[in-house]
């Protein structure tokens, strides 16, 4: 009989995982919370840099996984250590004996409410990067009426310890271009500006973005982190930002707003981690035996990450990481 | 009938005692005339008229009385180290005054022997028994005991100091610890000296007793012999004297003749205007050393930061330790609890701005060429006698600003929005920074800006604008009345304007710094939040609320270092399980926010989701 790896979360580290399990023969079960697989991506419309369909990507893979067993709506109860492995129980109360569990919680959004400056909750006109997506998917959201100046803030939540957060979000510098962009397409007389302090474009063809979004989509990019949102009369937003390249001041009105939160760590994360007494980080997201060579394996045997449960990661490193896991378990298992 | 019993009146043993008084007085009077000359001229008329007066005079001689010999605050925070301290002090104010009034009494001839009152046992000898006598000798022996029974307790609370409500104490210095043994042996050797002499002088229920020990107990020819151990432990005695008067100006013990200079420089009205001169050296050399700034201080939870507190900062003031005295100073929160605390009162906040006020910087501030006309011409504009001055943390927190013109539209006030599209800071940040001039330049204009509105009522949302506002803009003498939203809301209800539904939700009122010990706000919000839940108390709460760690008047504080404190502050507020922790400040509920396990919210959104918009009452 197949040998049985828990997979606790329904996202994209996850399915990838327990493809890569499957093909190296062993029975996956994955355990989430939702009722649906995919997690974020599931959510958003097209991912830079070549603009894939999101939704296209989730599908495929989860179509991949179709032998491996899924437990929807699903949360874990407990997890205790066994002599040689653990003990899982579902909240369906069914408990599953394991030799190895894969921790691939994900991350959460960072809830715009708490940069209250912005007005996100507050004020009608403001929105965030998943609301976009949302928009782009179902082209259903009463923000956005046709807008004749769009606003882009980024680090929302991102690299701000008042609030809370040290980390870089890694994603939302090219999501606010791809997102500005994809707005100029819908809306090509509208006025776009990107606020932003650093621009991290690290990854591959993200700087062949940035010009794109200059040179041919006339993105106003200005430098200088926005200190207040105020509400006009008419409904539309004011906002008060300083170019720090000139120096100055400045007060842009806007039709729509559009905060690029970050991601914190899953709030379920350090619950799970707790069960198992597997270390939580400074950053709050879990913590990696090391940093460098064994960033899926945790300190405690038999317990492995993969994705942004350990920290801030794009989609192709969280599937990097989701074979790389795959693999360890395998070590670990056979040997 | 008591009479002289040495000829002269004089042993070479009194002359330790003599050098160290003489030593001491000389010290405070020329410390004393140093410090009024560095007093700025009107400050020093203003004290020396007020020695004058009658008024003054009356109760510089009560606060004298209840302050150094009675230490009725310390009574009140805690009766034991009110004792304690009271028992020494009064006790020894007592034994003084008596040995005058003996001297007086006995041999007026005597009494402009300066040490005469102080050694009278050993000069006398009581030659027949008489009630006036007994009467002094019981008197004398009962304030020893009662100086005694004190010295024991502050021999144990420096063991247990937690029996005495105290969790930390300050670390003494050397001088420190000599004063303090120097003390503590004073008494136990003059009941000893007294005894010995007791059966020529003459004693009650203490010295008798000791007397009839040393001269049975110990009665062997040789070493212990009473009339030849007589004179050596009056030496003793006054040598000790000696001691502890020679460290005194030196250790903590300079508070005691520097309390009784700042008693009557405060009942004058003096304020600190230079950290290190005048004024502010009577409460720096004030400062007992006690340390209860140490628990008080928000900064020192976790034990960190203890060397911030203070009792630090006078002792480094005292040292002239430029490099710490900065680093204090800036470090503080400006919350003013160690203020409240102090028992004789030194000013640490302002202590502090004083220092800063004295810093010179590279680019001196500006503010000279901000333009008012557009702020002023848009203030004049609208009707409404209320005007609205949200302030910079609320434009941060709009939830705020929403509620409270929600709440001004419920009750039917006729307002306008004076910074809705952008106003001046009120200055009271630059002022904490001591940073004067700047600020007073931001507060003209700002006043110019308030006073074009011609309105009456200046409502502010933000506690720090109110108190600067209140306190620096002199607004009432030009007919406006400065209002906290708080303040205002709870009239309006308690005048029938403003509706609110009572709900069951449990409220915690967090008093924010600068409008409870800073303005004396405490009862009006708890007043208006009763009507729309029920409130719950916090651990310590009004004058002893704990600072929410977000204040502007550090200078250098890090969000890691006040993350303790936030949650200190939220641990002291959640003691009774409160459903919504509720402020009346829009920076202390974004900073309880960022921690808090359960809702922070205004104290104006909290009585705007109860409030009901006029005519749309239920009807009963």
């Amino acid at each position: 009989m197949k040998e049985t790896v828990v997979i606790i979360g329904g996202g994209i580290a996850a399915i990838e995982a327990a493809r890569q399990l499957l093909s190296l023969g062993y029975s996956p079960l994955i355990v989430e919370r939702s009722n649906s697989l995919g997690g974020h991506v599931a959510q958003w419309h097209r991912l830079f840099p070549d603009m894939t369909p999101a939704q296209d990507l989730v599908r495929q893979m989860i179509s991949s996984i179709s032998q491996a067993e899924i437990c929807l709506g699903t949360e874990v109860a407990s997890l205790n250590r066994l002599k040689d492995g653990y003990s899982v129980v579902l909240s369906n109360g069914r408990n599953v004996v394991c030799r190895a569990v894969l921790i691939a919680t994900g991350f959460d959004l960072f809830d715009a409410r708490k940069k209250e400056e912005y007005g996100y909750g507050i004020y009608n006109q403001v929105m965030t990067n998943r609301d976009l997506e949302q928009w782009f998917n179902t082209g259903n959201d009463p923000r956005v009426r046709n807008p004749k100046s769009i606003g882009f803030v980024h680090c929302v939540g991102s690299r701000d310890l008042k609030a809370g957060n040290s980390q870089c979000s890694k994603v939302c510098c090219v999501t606010a271009i791809k997102q500005a962009i994809e707005m100029k397409e819908r809306f090509p007389a509208a006025q776009i500006y990107c606020f932003y302090m650093d621009l991290r474009l690290f990854g591959k063809k993200y700087e062949d973005f940035y010009i794109n979004a200059q040179k041919d989509f006339d993105i106003h990019f200005i430098r200088g982190r926005v200190s207040q949102v105020d509400e006009t009369i008419d409904g539309g937003v004011v906002v008060k930002a300083e170019d720090t390249l000139s120096g100055k001041p400045l007060k842009v009105s806007l039709d729509l707003l559009v905060l690029m939160s970050g991601m914190v760590c899953n709030a379920g994360s350090a619950s799970i981690a707790g069960m198992i007494r597997a270390d939580v980080d400074t950053d709050g997201f879990l913590r990696s035996k090391d940093n460098v060579y064994n960033i899926v394996e945790s300190n405690r045997p038999g317990i492995f990450f993969a994705g942004a449960c350990t920290g801030t990661k794009t989609v192709p490193e969280t599937i990097s990481e989701a074979r790389s896991a795959a693999l360890s378990i395998h070590n670990y298992l056979k040997g | 009938m008591i009479e002289d019993r040495i000829a002269n009146g004089f042993s070479p043993f009194v002359i330790p005692f003599m050098v160290g008084m003489a030593f001491v007085l000389g010290y405070c009077i020329i410390g004393m005339v140093r410090l009024l000359l560095q007093l700025p001229g009107e400050d020093r008329k203003k004290f020396l008229v007020s020695l004058i007066t009658p008024s003054t005079m009356l109760k510089n001689v009560r606060d004298l009385f209840l302050d150094c010999l009675f230490h009725v605050k310390l009574w009140k925070r805690k009766p034991l180290l009110g004792y304690m301290h009271s028992s020494i002090a009064f006790g020894w104010f007592m034994i003084i005054l008596l040995g005058h009034i003996e001297v007086a009494l006995f041999l007026p001839h005597r009494l402009k022997t300066f040490y005469y009152p102080i050694f009278f046992n050993y000069f006398v000898a009581e030659e027949g028994r008489t009630l006036k006598g007994s009467v002094f000798f019981f008197l004398m022996d009962f304030f020893l005991l009662v100086i005694l029974s004190g010295i024991i307790l502050a021999i144990i609370k420096r063991i247990r100091s937690r029996w005495f409500g105290m969790r930390r104490t300050t670390k003494l210095t050397a001088v420190d610890r000599i004063g303090l043994y120097s003390l503590w042996l004073i008494f136990p050797l003059r009941l000893l000296a007294e005894g010995f002499t007791a059966h020529i002088s003459g004693g009650s229920f203490l010295t008798m007793p000791v007397n009839w020990v040393v001269q049975h107990v110990f009665s062997s020819p040789g070493f212990f012999d009473n009339n030849l151990h007589m004179l050596p432990t009056w030496w003793a005695y006054s040598i000790d004297l000696a001691v502890f008067m020679f460290v005194l100006p030196f250790s903590r013990y300079m508070h005691i003749p520097a309390e009784m200079l700042l008693i009557p420089m405060r009942n004058a009205g003096l304020k600190i205007r230079n950290a290190r001169k005048g004024f502010a050296k009577a409460v720096v050399y004030s400062c007992p050393s006690c340390g209860v700034c140490i628990d008080a201080c928000p900064m020192t939870v976790k034990k960190a930061n203890v060397k911030y507190s203070t009792v630090y900062l006078n002792r480094q003031i005292r040292r002239g330790n430029e490099d710490k005295i900065e680093e204090i100073s800036d470090k503080c929160l400006m919350c003013g609890k160690c203020s409240a605390v102090c028992q004789v009162g030194v000013q640490g906040p302002e202590l502090r701005v004083a220092q800063r006020a004295v810093r010179k910087y590279a680019v001196p501030g500006d503010f000279s060429s901000i333009n008012t006309v557009p702020l002023t011409i848009a203030a004049g504009q609208g009707t409404g006698n209320v005007a609205y001055f949200a302030g910079c943390m609320t434009a941060l927190t709009p939830g705020i600003s929403r509620s409270v013109e929600s709440l001004l539209k419920k009750s039917g006030v006729d307002y306008k929005f004076l910074d809705r599209d952008g106003g001046l800071c009120c200055g009271r940040p630059m002022l904490m920074a001591g940073r004067i001039k700047e600020a007073h330049q931001i507060m003209a204009k700002n006043r110019e800006i308030i006073l074009s509105s011609g309105c009456d009522t200046l409502l502010v949302s933000c506690p720090i604008c109110y108190k600067v506002f209140k306190e620096n803009y002199d607004l009432e003498a030009a007919g406006v009345k400065v209002l906290h939203h708080s303040v205002y809301f709870e009239s309006l209800a308690a005048s029938g304007k403003l509706k609110i539904e009572h709900d069951l939700l449990n409220l915690v009122f967090h008093d924010p710094c600068e409008l409870g010990r800073g303005s004396g706000i405490y009862e009006q919000p708890r007043n208006l939040l009763a009507l729309a839940g029920n409130l719950v108390g916090a651990e310590q709460d009004r004058k002893m609320s704990i600072c929410c760690g977000g204040s502007l008047g550090s200078l250098t504080l890090d969000f890691q270092q006040r993350e303790d404190m936030t949650r200190n502050a939220l641990k002291n507020l959640c003691a009774d399980v409160p459903d919504i922790i509720v402020t009346a400040c829009p920076l202390c509920r974004s900073t309880l926010r960022r921690y808090a396990d359960r809702p922070v919210l205004d104290i104006s959104e909290v009585v705007d989701r109860f409030a009901v918009a006029r005519g749309l009452e239920r009807s009963a």
